[in-house]
């Protein structure tokens, strides 16, 4: 049986996803000891600038009908940029593992608590809580995909098992990827941008019988995550220093948390932050 | 800025950074009550490490428990997962303790984020 992480990274014009990929795929082997294969649009820059950092280069097309979102990096400063978000769907028949940790980049890992998944019976696990680091922010949009509507589901890290179950949550996810529009309208979310969490919540709640279930159980341990309004300071041996946005925006306040698995939401920080240590 | 208001908005942002931590250390040591065992997983909550103690004196050596997913887990011996559980219960506990006390004694934001 094999396993493994697996990650995807398409650049955009600004933001350097495999550069992220490669960090990530460190820390990986670091505390969960694991190979990381990565699915890119680009294999030969990641074959030119990290040759020997994945176990696997999986090389899919171009995206050509990419989005676009709003990037922001801290409180004051924001930017309109492609997000190429649609392969996530297809990562069933591109994985090269039979157990897979699918995992967004920008996962900082600083424990080896997620390997558990792999002892666990159940064939697919996601994070339907997670913590973010403010304590004050409005989380509503976290806990129910839109207003009066299903629960919301993570697609940051996914874990699943090759198995007939996984295989139809994949395809579900696939159509309503295609079908977006009708979900969309359906599930009554405003934002037209598409997003694999509201895909993969509204296929959760589609294969519990269109109501509330137990069909998914949660990842072990806890992901907590900054916002893109915050900063990310530091981070020596697990131990991460953030900057986290005040309540009344008046500026920032410290958080610092010890040995976590964090998702850094703000991509220019994380990325400033690895040109630091490199 | 006058003085005094100074002195209040910087302990205002203290009890800011005091009171995140706080709950950040809550929701670690919450985690870190979780013993992992046969595919399943269980927190080790006062309740079941009693229940377990139980068992034993029951002379009970293997048991069937409900995990926190609600999913059956077998133990076959039963003495070594009590144990286990009240490992993970004192450790968690006392990393929660120790964590907790270095918070309480820094009187400064600079000093809870640089401790």
């Amino acid at each position: 049986m094999t396993k493994g992480v697996l990650v995807i990274a398409r650049n955009n014009s600004k933001i350097d996803y495999v550069k992220q990929a490669n960090w990530l795929a460190k820390r990986i082997s670091k505390y969960l000891n694991l190979p990381t294969s990565i699915i890119t649009d680009n294999a030969a820059y990641v074959n030119k600038h990290y040759p020997n950092t994945f176990d696997q280069v999986i090389e899919i097309p171009n995206e050509e009908n990419y989005t676009h979102k709003s990037y922001k990096d801290g409180m004051y400063a924001r930017t309109n940029l492609e997000f190429k978000n649609t392969a996530r769907c297809d990562v069933y028949e591109l994985t090269p593992y039979n157990e897979t940790l699918l995992m967004d980049t920008d996962v900082a890992i600083s424990n080896n608590t997620l390997a558990n998944c792999f002892d666990e019976n159940n064939d697919v696990m996601l994070y339907k809580d997670a913590v973010e680091l403010s304590n004050w922010r409005d989380l509503s949009e976290f806990e129910y995909i839109s207003p009066n509507s299903i629960d919301f589901y993570w697609a940051t890290v996914v874990f699943f098992r090759k198995s007939p179950v996984a295989k139809i949550l994949f395809d579900c996810v696939k159509h309503v990827q295609q079908n977006w529009q009708h979900y969309r309208n359906l599930y009554q979310i405003t934002n037209p941008v598409f997003r694999n969490d509201f895909a993969f919540s509204i296929a959760v709640h589609i294969m519990n019988g269109n109501k509330k279930g137990n069909f998914i159980k949660q990842l072990p341990g806890t992901l907590y995550y900054i916002t893109d309004r915050d900063l990310l300071i530091e981070e020596t041996d697990g131990v991460f220093k953030f900057l986290v946005e005040k309540k009344d925006s008046t500026g920032y306040f410290p958080v610092k948390i010890t040995g976590e698995n964090v998702h850094i939401i703000n991509k220019f920080s994380l990325g400033r932050y690895i040109d630091e240590q490199s | 800025m006058d003085d005094k208001l100074k002195a209040a908005l910087d302990f205002s942002n203290y009890m800011i950074t005091l009171d995140n931590q706080k709950r950040v250390l809550k929701e670690q040591y919450q985690n870190n009550l979780i013993h992992y065992f046969g595919g399943g997983r269980f927190t080790a909550t006062q309740g079941l490490v009693s229940f377990v103690q139980s068992l034993l004196q029951l002379e009970q050596t293997s048991t069937v428990l409900v995990d926190d997913n609600d999913i059956p887990i077998a133990v076959e011996d039963l003495q070594k997962f009590a144990s286990d559980l009240v490992s993970v219960y004192f450790e968690a506990t006392n990393t929660y303790m120790t964590e907790y006390n270095k918070l309480k004694v820094n009187r400064s934001v600079e000093g809870i984020f640089n401790d």
